[in-house]
């Protein structure tokens, strides 16, 4: 057993608490840059009255039996007809995001700004950890594991007889980016909440968000419900009311 | 709209300050996140603060803010020579701000000079034709001038593209009653009702309109409109109460031959007459032989 | 004290009260409820990582303490709640599982710092 392997103390000063104070820190400093950062634009018309069109209609799906089945019979026809519904995405109209993203200079510069408040400092603080800090040991988690966790916590260190609970440097820095989440939402407030993790998913899965998709989406939920006018259980209820107040 | 809990906190803060226990800035500044509307009290403190060097210095950055919100208030009182001051100071720090030249255009409104404020808000209009607070201001403007089919149009193209913003919807609805347009007016509380299907004031001007509008569908329908609105008060709504009664009384005039009246609220007219004398005995005594009168010659009450 | 948190932080704003057989959720205040859920939940985890270091647990017994505090995490809310869920959620989940597994990186990492400070070094 490799179990008594004693760490420097020394290892703790140096490697162990500046690694997740310099965490913390550019995780601080992250934020208010991105904040500085997030350019007000000006905001195209299309695009904003397609997000309320998107609100509206989503409001009519949630509480849609709270008004008279007329009522919302010629509302859904306004929305869904295949004429001139406005939910109604002609097939030839649906432009790719791509392309969309492309003629905007200003949208892809944001989305540029967004990633690089990201990556820059993630690349500079994983570069500066691998440089100082990739063959320690610098750290032993308080619990067990199998063998097959070794590539992941021990990265950087090629001894395959050292117990898998010992971390490396290097993943130590890994262990802070997933675990440090949840401290920058409690001391940044809830916006931070959406970490690098999904964020990096968002990037993988298709650059922006294709807005005649969610209208289309939004049209065919509103196809599909029914209608249930639930007022005249409102009246029922409101006799139970009133006979308790009466008594 | 201001919660219970935070309307008891603001006048609770208003009268500290009132008394001169300090926490004037808290006190304007839950003015401001809750939007209520109390210039007289904002412009008093709020000049005080302005006014002494050493406050004002504490604020930091604020200060602008404080100097937006008392100029707004000083307009609400029509002290225009303080609103004058406010955005003149403002006007130097942020020369060429949309913000301030709203302020100059409201100003303008204030003193009465609408073709003037107009060409302020075209102006700023042409650099984002889609600021919400301009475009609502230019309805402010038409309805100042007493235009109400202006006003409709300006708010119907506002809404075009602001459709999920309630408190336009709202406006609108109140407009349209406003130049008789009930049917107009149905839709748009229709449109309340669907974004804030908890709030029982929607519910209940949603059954006035369409009392208003009678026909026995409408009138059915209202009732179980004021129905719902008791629901979400826990009865405690008069004008509801009234409204149960009176519309079960001209659904049944509309319907006496023909005797097809549904069973299974047959309770609620007489439970709400009660609940109505009930509530009069309880709070205005000396009212309650006028009600019982005018129940009993709807034959509600025997 | 770290109990005291979570029922404190817990739902100030109340959501629709009317879940009986009819749903209607205030969204925003569903939101603000969950919100609460989630900042009691990581609060209490961190915490719960650094009482576990200090302590010195290791092993199963770390993650059996994660357990309990999750489940008196529970408990807190379900008073806060006044036992009515339908109340204030729109399931049981919310209550339940909500921020769990978030939770559990942040009591990892919490733990092993504390635990490594104190007793390692």
């Amino acid at each position: 057993m490799a179990e008594d392997l004693v760490l420097d103390t020394a290892i703790r000063d140096w490697v162990l608490v500046p690694l997740s104070v310099v965490m913390v820190l550019i995780g601080v400093l992250r934020y208010f840059v991105s904040k500085l950062l997030r350019s007000s634009q000006t905001p195209d018309a299309k695009v904003v009255r397609e997000g309320q069109l998107i609100l509206r209609a989503r409001n009519l799906r949630a509480a849609g039996g709270f008004i008279p089945v007329k009522s919302f019979r010629a509302r859904r026809f306004y929305y869904t007809n295949e004429e001139n519904g406005l939910l109604h995405v002609p097939k030839g109209q649906a432009q790719n995001p791509q392309a969309q993203m492309f003629s905007d200079p200003n949208m892809a510069m944001d989305m540029m700004k967004k990633n690089l408040s990201m990556i820059i400092p993630q690349s500079l603080t994983f570069a500066w950890v691998n440089f100082f800090f990739s063959g320690f040991v610098a750290a032993k988690l308080p619990f067990p594991l199998t063998p097959r966790f070794r590539s992941m916590l021990q990265n950087g260190i090629d001894l395959s007889t050292v117990d898998v609970s010992y971390v490396s440097g290097r993943s130590w820095y890994f262990l802070n980016l997933f675990g440090l989440r949840g401290l920058f939402s409690l001391i940044l407030g809830e916006e931070n909440a959406m970490d690098d993790t999904q964020r990096m998913m968002q990037m993988g899965g298709g650059f922006g968000v294709d807005p005649t998709k969610n209208l289309g989406a939004e049209k065919d939920g509103i196809d599909i419900i029914q209608h249930e006018w639930t007022l005249p259980k409102m009246e029922q209820r409101a006799e139970m009311v009133l006979r308790k107040l009466v008594k | 709209m201001v919660g219970a809990t935070e309307e008891a906190r603001l006048n609770q803060l208003e009268s500290q300050v009132d008394n001169g226990g300090g926490g004037a800035w808290e006190y304007l500044c839950l003015v401001r996140k809750l939007k209520a509307r109390r210039s007289e009290k904002v412009l008093r403190h709020g000049i005080f603060i302005l006014n002494s060097h050493i406050a004002r210095s504490k604020l930091g950055g604020e200060e602008w803010t404080l100097y937006e919100q008392v100029a707004v208030a000083a307009m609400d009182c029509h002290r225009n020579d303080i609103a004058n001051d406010c955005i003149e100071a403002l006007s130097k720090k942020f020369p060429g701000s949309i913000r301030v030249g709203r302020l100059k255009g409201m100003l303008l409104e204030a003193k009465g000079a609408w073709p003037d404020a107009e060409k302020i808000y075209a102006q700023l209009l042409v650099d984002n034709p889609l600021d919400q607070i301009i475009l609502k201001r230019k309805v402010a403007i038409a309805k100042a001038q007493g235009n109400l089919a202006a006003a409709v149009e300006y708010l119907n193209n506002y809404l075009e593209t602001f459709m999920a913003d309630h408190d336009a919807w709202r406006e609108l609805a109140e407009l349209y009653i406003s130049i008789q347009m009930y049917k107009q007016a149905a839709f748009c509380y229709e449109e309340l009702i669907l974004s804030q299907p908890t709030v029982p004031l929607y519910h209940l001007a949603y059954a006035d309109v369409l009392y208003t509008m009678g026909g026995l569908e409408n009138l059915q329908a209202a009732k179980k409109y004021y129905a719902s609105t008791i629901n979400l008060t826990g009865g405690k709504n008069t004008r509801a109460l009234y409204g149960i009664c009176l519309s079960s009384v001209a659904i049944n005039q509309l319907t006496k031959g023909r005797n097809k009246d549904e069973k299974d609220s047959a309770d609620l007219q007489p439970l709400a007459a009660e609940a109505l004398l009930k509530d009069y005995k309880e709070r205005a005594p000396e009212k309650l032989p006028l009600v019982t009168a005018m129940l009993r010659n709807i034959k509600l009450v025997s | 004290m770290a109990v005291q948190d979570s029922t404190r932080s817990s739902s100030e704003g109340k959501s629709g009260d009317d879940g009986e057989d009819l749903s209607i959720f205030h969204a925003e205040n569903l939101q603000n409820n969950m919100k609460s859920i989630y900042y009691s939940r990581t609060f209490l985890s961190i915490m719960g990582g650094v009482v576990a270091g200090i302590w010195g647990f290791t092993g199963l017994m770390g993650f059996v303490f994660y357990l309990l505090i999750m489940a008196i995490a529970s408990l807190g809310l379900l008073a806060k709640a006044k036992f009515s869920v339908g109340n204030y959620f729109d399931s049981w989940n919310r209550i339940i599982l909500d921020g769990f597994f978030g939770g559990l990186m942040s009591f990892v990492l919490f733990w092993t710092f504390a635990y490594d400070i104190v007793h390692i070094f």
